[in-house]
């Protein structure tokens, strides 16, 4: 959440053994996205525990007694509780949004993965110093390539069928699939300010996880960032949710249904979130790392943080 | 081309040939189909279905409906550049739900595979050929499901999510004959290919099918796509 105000936020080197390779930036920027929109208020606490990074998943939401993981889930979870930034999508954009995320998943995900984990000059450029970085030895070594093995995993099972086996044949697909999607997205945005209407919903959450990394991470190469910078529609969205939700100058605007939020404020309290640790990570990193500079001054994470809210 | 249809094909196969199907008559195309039991072999691609056009093999949907519109056949023409938007998101959507949910119940699940899956992938062959494949086959989409995180769902998780997505498509059909207006597209035949073949199959539980029929719109659709395009099949 704090590397978002740099511009970029990288995400969750937490990795479990099966699934939680995929809970990466897009996942955690996708929550952090969603969280503001809705109104949720919730607290950004870094987790000290650095080896507990091989067996846990991230994103992960506390509240109260229960632990909820997933992207998904967790959405789920807050409409639930009543944060919900779909209060006013019509039954057909409620499913129109479950499209378009699984034509982001399946057509999106594969090319970002590539770029950050697989193509070697970004990797050893951009990647892998983020997450070496804030790891002690000797997981510094272990983590960023075991996720870069993941993601190659990934990309070549879901994606590499006979003849395709190498990646090298793969990657032209897995672009040409990506940059269609985001002209996909360009179009059905079009001129306005969200996807559905004037305020930002679940799909905006989603696509803002899924581009913002892409947007704003100094990639020294990727074909796939000028492509998106081409789209203006989709860069002005980007910077958009990034002015006004992300801005420490500026309170998060309310939500339209102030109702249903009055009766949780007692829950706020209540509502810990351990996913955006790695963000704390990154953006300590950043702040140190001499290639890039913050837009301002970062609070300090709060490492006590079992009951207090404060706004994320 | 498609595996054996009585005893050798699967579910998700199964789904598949029929929305290729589908598509080509809805366009007006002369289809024939025929079974080889190595039909998976033959494709370029590995995938199942796939046609044979004069000399030129094209398989799975999308790359058909691309080699069709070459040709000059196209269903989507009408549309305008965010419904293509919105026909691509949803036909994402059901490969990536339904397809993946098939995929799942008759590998992932061990009761179905052991019952159902492995016994009719490997019919055509003799022992022990058809244990080394039936196994290969199932080894090859757990780790498939695996990397996607599909891996650890239980089955009633597939349900719920199946049920998901099939509530997002009732919502979006709503009254309306096909999914955009009055003409059939290709998400039309996707949709068809496997809902039909969802309804139809004999599984060992009948959970899936059921959490289908509770959307009406769905069968309906179903229904009438079938009496339209497929009246002179015989099944």
């Amino acid at each position: 959440m704090l590397g978002r105000r740099l511009g970029f936020a990288f995400s969750p080197h937490r990795v479990s053994d099966s699934s939680g390779n995929r809970h990466k930036v897009c996942d955690t920027d996708t929550f952090e996205a969603y969280a503001k929109f809705s109104g949720a208020k919730v607290t950004v606490s870094p987790i000290d525990w650095t080896w507990k990074t091989l067996t846990a998943t991230v994103p992960e939401l506390l509240c109260g007694d229960s632990a909820v993981q997933e992207a998904t889930q967790i959405l789920n979870f807050l409409r639930k509780q009543r944060f919900n930034a779909d209060y006013e999508l019509t039954a057909r954009q409620g499913a129109d949004t479950m499209a378009y995320i699984a034509l982001l998943e399946e057509k999106l995900r594969p090319a970002l993965l590539h770029t950050f984990w697989v193509d070697a000059e970004n990797y050893a450029n951009l990647t892998r110093p983020w997450f070496a970085s804030r790891s002690p030895f000797p997981l510094n070594f272990l983590v960023p390539s075991r996720l870069a093995n993941i993601a190659l995993s990934r990309i070549l099972l879901t994606k590499g069928e006979a003849p395709l086996h190498r990646i090298t044949e793969v990657e032209g697909k897995i672009y040409s699939d990506a940059k269609e999607c985001l002209n996909l997205l360009s179009y059905r945005l079009g001129t306005a300010d969200y996807f559905f209407g004037n305020s930002p919903t679940s799909l905006d959450a989603f696509v803002f996880g899924f581009v913002a990394p892409l947007y704003k991470a100094s990639l020294p190469s990727s074909p796939l960032q000028s492509h998106l910078k081409q789209l203006d529609n989709v860069t002005r969205f980007c910077d958009n949710v990034l002015a006004v939700y992300f801005s420490s100058d500026h309170p998060c605007p309310t939500p339209p249904v102030q109702e249903t939020m009055d009766a949780n404020l007692q829950k706020l309290t209540q509502l810990v979130n351990k996913e955006s640790n790695l963000i704390e990570k990154m953006d300590d990193n950043l702040r140190s790392s001499p290639q890039h500079k913050p837009h301002r001054p970062e609070p300090k994470p709060s490492l006590a943080s079992d009951k207090s809210s404060t706004p994320a | 081309y498609q595996p054996l249809k009585e005893d050798q094909i699967l579910l998700s196969d199964c789904a598949s040939s029929l929305a290729v199907q589908a598509y080509l008559r809805m366009c007006g195309l002369p289809v024939q189909v025929a079974y080889r039991a190595n039909a998976e072999y033959m494709s370029p691609s590995g995938k199942i279905p796939f046609i044979h056009v004069g000399n030129q093999v094209v398989s799975e949907l999308g790359p058909i409906v691309q080699f069709t519109k070459a040709k000059g056949h196209s269903l989507s023409d009408g549309l305008d550049d965010i419904q293509r938007a919105e026909m691509k998101a949803y036909m994402e959507l059901v490969n990536n739900m339904l397809l993946t949910a098939e995929l799942y119940i008759q590998w992932c699940d061990d009761a179905t595979a052991a019952e159902i899956s492995r016994p009719r992938y490997s019919s055509p062959y003799s022992w022990p050929l058809s244990n080394i494949l039936a196994y290969q086959k199932q080894w090859e989409v757990r780790r498939k499901m695996n990397a996607i995180g599909w891996g650890g769902k239980t089955l009633e998780q597939v349900y719920e999510d199946v049920s998901q997505c099939c509530q997002a498509l009732s919502q979006r059909l709503g009254t309306q004959p096909f999914f955009f207006n009055k003409q059939p597209t290709e998400l039309d035949a996707l949709v068809f290919g496997h809902l039909f073949t969802i309804l139809t199959t004999r599984l060992t539980s009948t959970e899936l099918a059921e959490r289908i029929k509770s959307y009406s719109n769905l069968l309906s659709f179903c229904r009438r796509i079938e009496q339209t395009y497929f009246e002179d099949k015989t099944s």
